[in-house]
C-alpha cells in the first residue's frame, strides 16, 4: 500500500469513482492506528453506497457519532502520510444529520465556477457536487467536439448543424466557440436544463469560462448567477501561468500541442478577471482544495 | 479420506514472548519434541510441510521448507504453505493430500511463527496482509478492527451485551490454567475483560488473541499406525474482503469446510466430543459455533452462559485454552490444534474430556476468508 505505483493506481481509481452517498452497515473506532495514519483514534465504517457497492472508509473527524443505518456522504480528505512524507488523500465520509444538512433553500440561482484551464474547476465541482449531493446538480454542456475517453465533464455531443439550430431556436442561451487547429468547437448551455434543475428544487452548478458566463448573465440576469472565479496560486501573472502549465502537464489529459492552446486561452481567462470584474462575485485562490471548497460552500449557503 | 492417515503424535514449544529463541530455535524445538515423543526414525520422514505466515516480515526468513528440511539428516523434500492465520491448518491439509495421493508415507508437519522480534508497528502491518490490501487497508483498518466490524454488526443485530461477550475469553483463560504450554495461565474474570483497554471498538485487549512466538509439529503417516486417525480434512474459501460478503455475522468458509468435513467423515453433529476452535477474537468463537450449527444464529453465547463449553460440559470448546489464552503464533496455531485434539483422543490432555473419541479442529485465516476443518477419531 505504501508505494508510489500503488498510490497512483488508487488515485486513478478514485478519479473514476462516482461520489455517492451511502448508509453505514457497521463501524469500529480504531484506537491503535497503523503507521502513517497518525496517533489519534478514528472511525472506520463499512458503507453500502446508493448503487449497492460496499466500501470501507474513514468517517470525517467532525462527523456526528456513527450508527448502523446512518446516512453518509463522501469527501476527499487527507488520510495518511507515506513514509517518504507524501500526503495521501482518500474518500472519507461524513454522517449526515439534520444539523449538517445544508440549510439554504435554492432561490433560482446558478452557481458558476470559472477560471483558466488547469486551475482545478472540475475537481472543485466534483467536491461541491459530493458535498451537496442531494441539493446540487451539474448543468450538462452541449458541444460539437468529439467525445474523448478522458472527458470528465457532463458533455452532450451534437453536430455543428444541430448546435446552430439550437442557438437559432433559443434553446441554447449561452454559447462560445473555440477555434482549434482541427475544428471549431462550440459549447453551450440550454435554458431547459437549468430550469429543470430548479424545478427539482436543486442548485444548478456550471463549470464554465468567461464567454459562457456572459451569455448566462445576459439570459438569466446578473443577480441569478453566483459567480466564483478561481485563480491559480502565484504572486504574479507569470507565476500563475507557470503553476497552470505544471498542473496541465501533470494531469496528462492533453498533448503538448493542446496544452499550448490551453495556455493561450488561460492567459485570456486570467485577464478576464480584471477586464470583466463585474462578472465575478468572489475570486478565490485555489492553492488548497479543502479550503477552497469550504469557502465556496460558505458562500453558497449564505443568505442572499 | 482416500487413505487412512494416522496421527503418530507431535510436540510443541511453549507459546509466548520467547525472546531467548529465534524462529529457527522454535522450529527445531518443536521438531525435536515431535520426533522424541513419537519415536519415529527421522529418516522415515519422507516429506515436510511447514505453515508460516510472516517469517519474511518479522524474522527476515522465507524459504522455510528447506530450512526445516536441513534439521533432518537426510534432507527430505519440504515446502512452506501460507493462508494467513490458517497456515497451520493448511499445512496439515497439504500433508494429508500428499499422504492420500501416496506421494509420501510419513510426513512431518510444522507450524511456526516468531512475532516478538520486531516493533508493534511492523507486526500490525504484517498481520494486515491477511486482509485485502486494496479494499481494506487504504481506510486505515488494522486486523483487529476488521473483526471489530463483525462484532459491531453482531452485537447490533442480536443484542449481545458487552458483559456477555466477555464470557468467551474468560472461559479460554480458565481452561489455560491447566495447560503448561499456554502463554497465559491465569484466570481472568469476565468483569476485568469488560474493562480492559479498547483496541478497536467494541473489541478490547482481552477480546483479542495475543502476539506470540512458538511452534508445533506433528507426524502423520499412512504406513505407521496409531490409535488416532484423521477422519476428514477440508479447506474452504470466502471473499477476502468484508465488502464482498453477503453477511457480516457469518463466515461462509466455516460453513462450507464444516459441512464437507462432516460429510467426508460420515459423523453426526452430536458425536463430536470436543472442539479446538479458532477464537482469534471473542466474537469469532460465537460466529464460528453458529456457522457450524452448534447454536442458532445469535444464540451461541448461551453455550458459554450455560457452561456447556467447559471440558466437562456437553460441548467442550477449547479445553486447551484456545488462541486467546494459549497464544497465537500464527502459523503454529493450526498444527497445535490438531496436536491438542490428538492429546484429547489419547487421554493425555490437560482438561481431559471424558471418553473423547471424536475431536474437531477449526482454523481460520483472515476474517473467515479461509477455513480448514479437521476431524480426528480414535481407531
Amino acid at each position: 500500500m505504501d508505494s508510489i505505483p500503488s498510490l497512483h493506481r488508487r488515485t486513478k481509481a478514485l478519479a473514476s469513482t462516482a461520489l455517492e452517498a451511502g448508509t453505514i452497515e457497521s463501524f469500529t473506532v480504531v484506537h491503535h492506528p497503523p503507521a502513517g495514519f497518525g496517533s489519534e483514534s478514528y472511525t472506520v465504517a463499512l458503507i453500502k453506497t446508493q448503487s449497492g457497492k460496499k466500501v470501507l472508509a474513514q468517517l470525517t473527524r467532525e462527523s456526528a457519532a456513527a450508527a448502523i443505518g446512518a446516512t453518509v456522504t463522501p469527501h476527499l480528505r487527507r488520510i495518511r502520510t507515506m513514509h517518504n512524507g507524501l500526503f495521501v488523500n482518500d474518500l472519507k465520509y461524513e454522517v449526515v444529520t439534520k444539523k449538517t444538512e445544508p440549510l439554504f433553500t435554492v432561490t433560482s440561482y446558478v452557481l458558476a465556477v470559472s477560471g483558466p484551464s488547469g486551475v482545478g474547476k472540475t475537481t472543485i465541482a466534483r467536491a461541491l457536487l459530493s458535498l451537496f449531493a442531494s441539493v446540487a446538480e451539474q448543468v450538462p454542456i452541449y458541444t460539437t467536439r468529439h467525445a474523448k475517453k478522458t472527458d470528465v465533464e457532463p458533455y452532450v455531443h451534437v453536430s455543428k448543424e444541430q448546435f446552430d439550430r439550437m442557438i437559432t431556436s433559443g434553446d441554447i442561451i449561452a454559447s462560445t466557440h473555440m477555434p482549434s487547429k482541427t475544428e471549431t468547437r462550440s459549447y453551450g448551455y440550454r435554458r431547459k436544463d437549468i430550469e429543470a434543475i430548479w424545478k427539482r428544487g436543486k442548485l444548478p452548478i456550471v463549470v464554465t469560462e468567461v464567454h459562457l458566463l456572459q451569455g448566462l448573465v445576459k439570459a438569466l440576469g446578473r443577480r441569478a448567477i453566483l459567480s466564483c472565479g478561481l485563480l491559480p496560486p502565484g504572486k504574479s501573472r507569470r507565476l500563475m501561468l507557470s503553476s497552470l502549465l505544471h498542473r496541465l502537464r501533470t494531469r496528462g489529459r492533453d498533448t503538448e500541442e493542446q496544452i499550448e492552446e490551453r495556455m493561450k486561452v488561460a492567459e485570456v481567462d486570467l485577464r478576464a478577471f480584471a477586464d470583466h470584474a463585474h462578472l465575478f462575485d468572489h475570486l478565490l485562490v485555489n492553492d488548497q482544495l479543502e479550503t477552497c471548497v469550504e469557502t465556496i460552500r460558505e458562500i453558497a449557503t449564505m443568505k442572499r | 479420506m482416500r487413505e487412512t492417515v494416522y496421527v503418530l503424535g507431535g510436540g510443541q514449544t511453549r507459546f509466548g514472548e520467547l525472546w531467548e529463541k529465534s524462529l529457527s530455535d522454535v522450529i527445531q524445538e518443536a521438531v525435536d519434541a515431535a520426533i522424541t515423543s513419537t519415536g519415529v526414525m527421522p529418516t522415515d520422514i519422507d516429506c515436510i510441510v511447514i505453515g508460516n505466515m510472516v517469517g519474511g516480515e518479522t524474522a527476515g526468513q522465507a524459504h522455510l521448507g528447506t530450512f526445516a528440511s536441513g534439521l533432518l539428516p537426510h534432507h527430505p523434500p519440504a515446502l512452506r504453505v501460507e493462508a494467513a492465520c490458517a497456515s497451520g491448518g493448511l499445512a496439515v491439509h497439504t500433508a494429508c493430500a500428499l499422504l492420500e495421493s501416496n506421494r509420501a508415507e510419513t510426513v512431518l508437519v510444522v507450524g511456526a511463527e516468531k512475532l516478538t522480534d520486531v516493533a508493534g508497528d511492523i507486526v500490525t502491518s504484517a498481520l494486515m496482509h491477511a486482509a485485502d490490501n486494496e479494499k481494506d487497508a487504504p481506510s486505515g483498518l488494522t486486523f483487529p478492527s476488521i473483526f471489530a466490524l463483525t462484532a459491531t454488526a453482531y452485537m447490533h443485530r442480536y443484542n449481545l451485551t458487552r458483559d456477555d461477550l466477555s464470557l468467551v475469553s474468560a472461559a479460554s483463560h480458565r481452561a489455560a490454567t491447566q495447560n503448561p504450554y499456554a502463554q497465559f495461565r491465569k484466570e481472568i474474570p469476565a468483569a476485568s475483560i469488560s474493562k480492559s483497554p479498547l483496541i478497536a471498538d467494541p473489541l478490547r485487549l482481552l477480546d483479542c488473541s495475543p502476539i506470540s512466538d512458538g511452534a508445533a509439529a506433528l507426524i502423520l503417516s499412512t504406513k505407521k499406525e496409531s490409535g488416532v486417525r484423521i477422519a476428514a480434512t477440508q479447506l474452504a474459501s470466502e471473499s477476502l474482503s468484508l465488502v464482498d460478503r453477503p453477511s457480516l455475522t457469518s463466515f461462509g468458509s466455516t460453513k462450507t469446510a464444516f459441512l464437507k468435513a462432516m460429510k467426508e467423515a460420515g459423523w453426526k453433529q452430536n458425536e463430536i466430543d470436543c472442539i479446538e476452535l479458532h477464537d482469534c477474537f471473542s466474537i469469532a468463537s460465537l460466529i464460528n459455533l453458529e456457522d457450524m450449527g452448534f447454536a442458532e444464529e445469535g444464540q451461541a453465547i448461551r453455550l458459554f452462559k450455560d457452561q456447556d463449553t467447559e471440558s466437562q460440559g456437553s460441548l467442550p470448546v477449547n479445553p486447551s485454552g484456545g488462541l486467546k489464552a494459549c497464544g497465537h503464533p500464527i502459523g503454529a496455531t493450526g498444527v497445535k490444534q490438531i496436536l491438542d485434539c490428538y492429546k484429547q483422543l489419547t487421554n493425555q490432555a490437560p482438561n481431559q474430556v471424558k471418553n473423547a473419541r471424536h475431536a474437531l479442529a477449526h482454523n481460520l485465516g483472515g476474517v473467515g476468508a479461509t477455513c480448514t476443518v479437521h476431524l480426528l477419531e480414535t481407531v
